[in-house]
């Protein structure tokens, strides 16, 4: 089905070609297969407190 | 129909003021071909966040590309049952133009579907707002990609491991 006419005829408000980032979903969706020890040691790292990594600059 | 579109872009302009307006955002969701599974959960979530306030949807465009590249774009209003989406398809305010499909649809894989969400940020308004009132300026945002972080975690163990 075609795009309502308002859309045609404006410019755009993307302005470049969208590249594809890395998929992410076994990372974030835990289940067979997915690396769940990874994502808690990720989820450790952001969360404040927990697994907390010193900054070395 | 431009004249309808004018209105709607007015109205979410004068509703709220530019100070006020939070980082709009935009994501775009793929289906590879036979992987789509669509129970209503993403709807549920969708409207759950806008029912929250975190969110305020302001444009959704559903593409397809063929498996000679070529894409095709429908209005959420042209899906049959909206279900969830009925509220938020009706304040839709069409901010892509027919010009923002192939730039979107480029990041796609052929034979794919995919979901194109333009949204504001509406939690981070008033943070924002705050900013500017202090003097602040935002000269940079992004995301940092979940892989990133693992990189950077596999390179202090690494280190770590080297070092000891």
């Amino acid at each position: 089905m075609p795009l309502r006419p308002a859309r045609v005829g404006r410019v755009g408000v993307i302005r470049a070609p969208v590249a594809k980032t890395a998929v992410v979903a076994a990372a974030v969706t835990p289940g067979r297969g997915a690396p769940v020890a990874k994502t808690a040691v990720v989820a450790a790292a952001v969360t404040p407190g927990v697994g907390r990594r010193r900054r070395r600059i | 129909m431009i004249a309808q579109m004018d209105q709607r872009t007015e109205m979410m302009m004068t509703e709220v003021s530019l100070d006020e307006l939070g980082p709009v955002d935009y994501v775009v969701v793929e289906f590879p071909a036979g992987a789509s599974s669509f129970t209503g959960e993403m709807a549920a979530e969708l409207r759950a966040l806008v029912d929250a306030g975190t969110i305020r949807v302001i444009d959704v465009l559903i593409l397809t590309k063929d498996a000679d590249g070529s894409v095709e774009a429908m209005e959420l209003s042209d899906v049959g049952d909206l279900g969830e989406l009925q509220q938020i398809e009706t304040e839709l305010a069409e901010l892509l133009a027919a010009d923002d499909v192939e730039q979107l649809a480029a990041a796609m894989d052929p034979g794919s579907t995919a979901g194109v969400l333009i949204y504001e940020n509406v939690w981070a308004a008033p943070f924002a707002s705050a900013a500017r009132r202090s003097g602040g300026q935002l000269i940079a945002n992004g995301r940092i990609p979940i892989q990133a972080i693992i990189a950077s975690i596999e390179a202090d163990e690494s280190t770590a491991t080297v070092g000891d």
